[in-house]
């Protein structure tokens, strides 16, 4: 038996400098006859079964340009099981939400996955409000007063923000929008074992070609792989594609709640709050009825206080981290239990605008507070031969502004853009002259907003000095000029 | 239109870095040989339809060798032929706008089948244009053809890299000039939907009598679609004054300006000849290649730039 060549070694193909491709995790070499372990040859590959991933290929199958692509889905969990139950209460809600700009909803919209939404458990919101924790200087976000005086408001001007929707919500409407278009091989609860380059025979040289091994022993050859899969993208390791990037040492805490009330606003006026500490930003995102999902930035320690805390103790510091001074919680941080009785006295003595801040919280949803490191990174780039990036494995953002899954919808139609494009003309999909369009689309741009929210978690990270007066007067002074604000709410909603 | 001509100059540099069969510096070799080295000049006027020359193919030893040094870099998205694998998308954009008519001319002029076309493409080089046209789902066949074996040699091993290129029959390359084809018997059933001669024709001595011969394997509604620059005086300044005498970056006496074809002469040249009378059977559309946007249709540039040119012939001949 002739020596096989070494799967996944280094390969000197033309001048083309590789990266030496490492196997995710090294599976038990196979030595049996080559014939048997033929890969299936795909056209495209989506690794990961998240938002961007399901996203593109929605997109793919959508379109009578590119529906004709041969195309699988990998994704190592059970999608059925992760799916949104039809029966599922609007008394409960996942603790993991996104704010959907107006366009990621309309992208949704065009690849035909919005309408199998749960349309009950999507909250559009249509004013923020945020303010500075330690001057109080504030500044609140709806189109009627980002406006100019001299301009009459439009009638087709949108009045929502954005949408809160669970990440399963979005996910679910997806699948069932792949179930009802078809022609995706999708291997659910199926992880991957390794990815190599291919081989060259007599007949066909796919070295360039990537072959992911599944933990189901089937071999798939891919024109085009795309890694969907997370901040630890294994696609992205493969391609050998550098991502750069820090952690903040901040956990964002978690939790679906019920308020006292719908909102200052009523039903048909949902507002979402956000308060800078020096901690880290708080933000109270409003839900169906009277729920609302907790998004809260705070140290590795304080998170796990607060995880620890009982349910009572634990409501009682959400609503004092939307009320008390940054003093006050630092006190309050240390304490091990008592938060509630500590709070109901400090607060009698801290006067509270409250229609300002979010009604109070009256209960908090079992099991779902949680946490989760956040870290801010950034590939080098999103295309590599046969590889393109989506979602987190090209970028991890601090969720400050919620943007990190409208950042994977961006990608996922901008790179649907690019293969469509690539197809009706002709190109190999998976090379990097026909990829080079999506990196373009979208380097800039993300990168864009990783820096801003970069900044603005730094600035506000400050707790005393010269640096709070001056944003205190930003945020003053945005907050003053209609058309300024207009601006970033233009922005956040996903506009340019 | 001065930042135009600014545009254009560029677009002709770039050009000739890319086109030019006699380029000694860089390595930098893209162009297509030419296919018919005959002496005698084109033009409108002193063409006809003479019998060609006895078919020989006679490609220049030292292009062989020119050849040879690029075939390493043919495919190499940032080698010297990136500015052709750019120019490349738009060739199918506009042979696609040819067969399904614009909206200003919605009705296309007849119908070739939407499907299982076959394409002929001529002086393929390393298969760009060839590789793409086989991946349609469109495509029934390509066949391409180009004398040089070594660059062909660099087509058939990218071939290998994509196994819908390798499906029986796809994509069939041949080491052959047009002259040594057999001419089809029975056009409507064995000539080609599309014939394309992209970046040939400014290479070739005698373009009437090479025309001639392509037309011969187009079928009868189908299309012969061509790209080349055009012979102005803003092309001979770049070309010839600036490269060679100015800047010294081309050889003295690299370029043979009087080689290239105006888009008018081709026109009438198709006219006398029967084909693309009818109005929406000859197209014509200017590109230019703009740093940082990359190619770009500009309306117009084609009486001084890089065109393309696509002209049908008529069902009934």
């Amino acid at each position: 038996m002739p020596p096989r060549l070494q799967l996944g070694a280094h390969r000197g193909l033309s001048s083309t400098t590789y990266i030496i491709r490492l196997p995710v995790r090294r599976p038990q070499r196979r030595f049996a006859s080559s014939s048997t372990d033929t890969p299936e040859i795909y056209d495209v590959v989506c690794v990961g079964g998240g938002p961007a991933g399901l996203s593109l290929l929605a997109g793919l199958k959508a379109s009578a340009i590119t529906s004709g692509l041969k195309v699988a889905l990998i994704e190592g969990q059970d999608l059925q099981k992760s799916r949104l139950r039809k029966d599922a209460s609007l008394d409960s809600f996942s603790n993991r939400c996104s704010s959907l700009t107006p366009a990621s909803v309309k992208n949704l919209q065009e690849i035909g996955a919005w309408r199998h939404v749960h349309a009950s458990r999507v909250q559009p919101y249509h004013e923020m409000q945020v303010w500075d924790g330690v001057s109080d200087a504030r500044i609140s976000f709806d189109w009627e007063s980002a406006r100019t005086p001299f301009t009459p408001r439009k009638p087709s001007q949108p009045t929502t923000i954005a949408y809160m929707i669970e990440n399963l919500n979005t996910t679910t409407a997806l699948l069932s929008r792949l179930e009802e278009l078809g022609g995706v091989d999708i291997y659910s609860a199926t992880k991957v074992e390794s990815i190599e380059l291919g081989t060259d025979t007599q007949q066909l040289d796919m070295t360039s070609w990537p072959v992911v091994s599944l933990s189901n022993g089937k071999s798939l050859a891919a024109r085009l792989l795309v890694g969907a899969d997370g901040a630890n993208s294994p696609v992205r390791t493969f391609a050998g594609i550098p991502s750069r990037g820090f952690d903040y040492n901040r956990h964002g805490v978690v939790a679906s709640l019920q308020l006292s009330g719908p909102g200052w606003g009523g039903l048909d006026h949902k507002i979402a709050y956000q308060r800078f500490l020096p901690t880290g930003p708080i933000a109270m995102l409003p839900l169906p009825g009277n729920m609302a999902t907790l998004v809260w930035s705070t140290t590795p320690e304080r998170a796990a206080i607060l995880k620890s805390l009982s349910s009572d103790d634990f409501i009682a510091m959400v609503n004092a981290a939307f009320r008390l001074s940054p003093t006050d919680l630092e006190y309050l941080h240390t304490l091990s239990s008592g938060q509630k009785d500590e709070v109901a006295w400090r607060e009698r003595h801290t006067p509270a605008q409250e229609r300002a801040i979010p009604q109070r919280v009256s209960f908090v949803q079992p099991g779902t507070v949680a946490s989760f490191p956040l870290r801010m990174r950034h590939a080098d780039t999103y295309t590599g031969e046969r590889v393109a990036l989506v979602g987190d494995a090209a970028h991890t953002i601090h969720p400050l502004a919620g943007q990190g899954l409208n950042q994977g919808q961006g990608d996922a139609a901008a790179l649907f853009r690019t293969i469509s494009h690539a197809v009706s003309t002709g190109q190999d999909i998976g090379s990097t002259l026909a990829l080079e369009s999506y990196t373009a689309d979208r380097y800039a741009e993300n990168n864009a907003m990783l820096g801003v929210c970069d900044k603005l978690h730094r600035l506000y990270s400050v707790g005393s000095g010269p640096l709070v007066g001056l944003r205190s007067l930003g945020f003053r002074a945005v907050d003053a000029i209609g058309p300024l604000k207009g601006f970033f709410m233009g922005r956040a909603a996903g506009g340019s | 239109m001065k930042s135009s001509r600014s545009l254009r100059s560029l677009a002709t540099i770039c050009r000739q870095q890319t086109a030019d069969p006699l380029r000694m510096f860089h390595n930098v070799r893209t162009t297509r040989v030419p296919t018919i080295p005959t002496s005698r000049p084109y033009s409108s006027s002193t063409t006809t339809s003479t019998t060609p020359p006895p078919p020989k193919s006679s490609v220049d030893p030292t292009e062989v060798a020119h050849f040879n040094a690029l075939a390493s870099s043919w495919w190499d998205p940032h080698g010297p032929s990136r500015i052709l694998h750019l120019m490349n998308p738009l060739r199918h954009t506009f042979i696609s706008r040819c067969m399904h008519g614009t909206p200003r001319t919605s009705k296309p002029p007849s119908a070739l089948p939407s499907k299982n076309l076959r394409y002929l493409d001529v002086g393929c080089g390393g298969g760009i244009f060839a590789e793409s046209a086989a991946r349609l789902p469109t495509t029934a066949s390509v066949t391409a053809i180009d004398p040089t074996p070594s660059v062909l040699a660099i087509a058939e091993s990218h071939k290998r890299r994509d196994p819908t290129l390798t499906l029986p029959g796809r994509l069939n390359y041949l080491n052959t000039s047009i002259e040594h084809l057999p001419v089809p018997s029975n056009p409507s059933n064995d000539a080609y939907d599309i014939v394309s001669i992209f970046e040939v024709l400014e290479h070739v001595s005698a373009p009437g009598p090479f025309l001639e011969m392509a037309m011969k394997q187009v079928k009868p509604g189908g299309w012969l679609v061509m790209s080349t620059i055009a012979r102005t005086w803003t092309s001979w300044l770049v070309t010839n004054v600036v490269a060679e005498d100015v800047l010294g970056i081309v050889p003295k006496g690299t370029h043979e300006w009087s080689k290239y074809v105006n888009e008018d002469e081709l026109r009438a040249w198709f006219l006398e000849r029967g084909w693309g009378r009818v109005g929406n059977e000859m197209r014509v559309q200017g590109v230019m290649y703009v740093p940082g946007l990359g190619w770009q249709e500009v309306g117009g540039s084609e009486s001084w730039g890089n065109y393309f040119l696509a002209v049908r012939r008529p069902d009934d001949e």
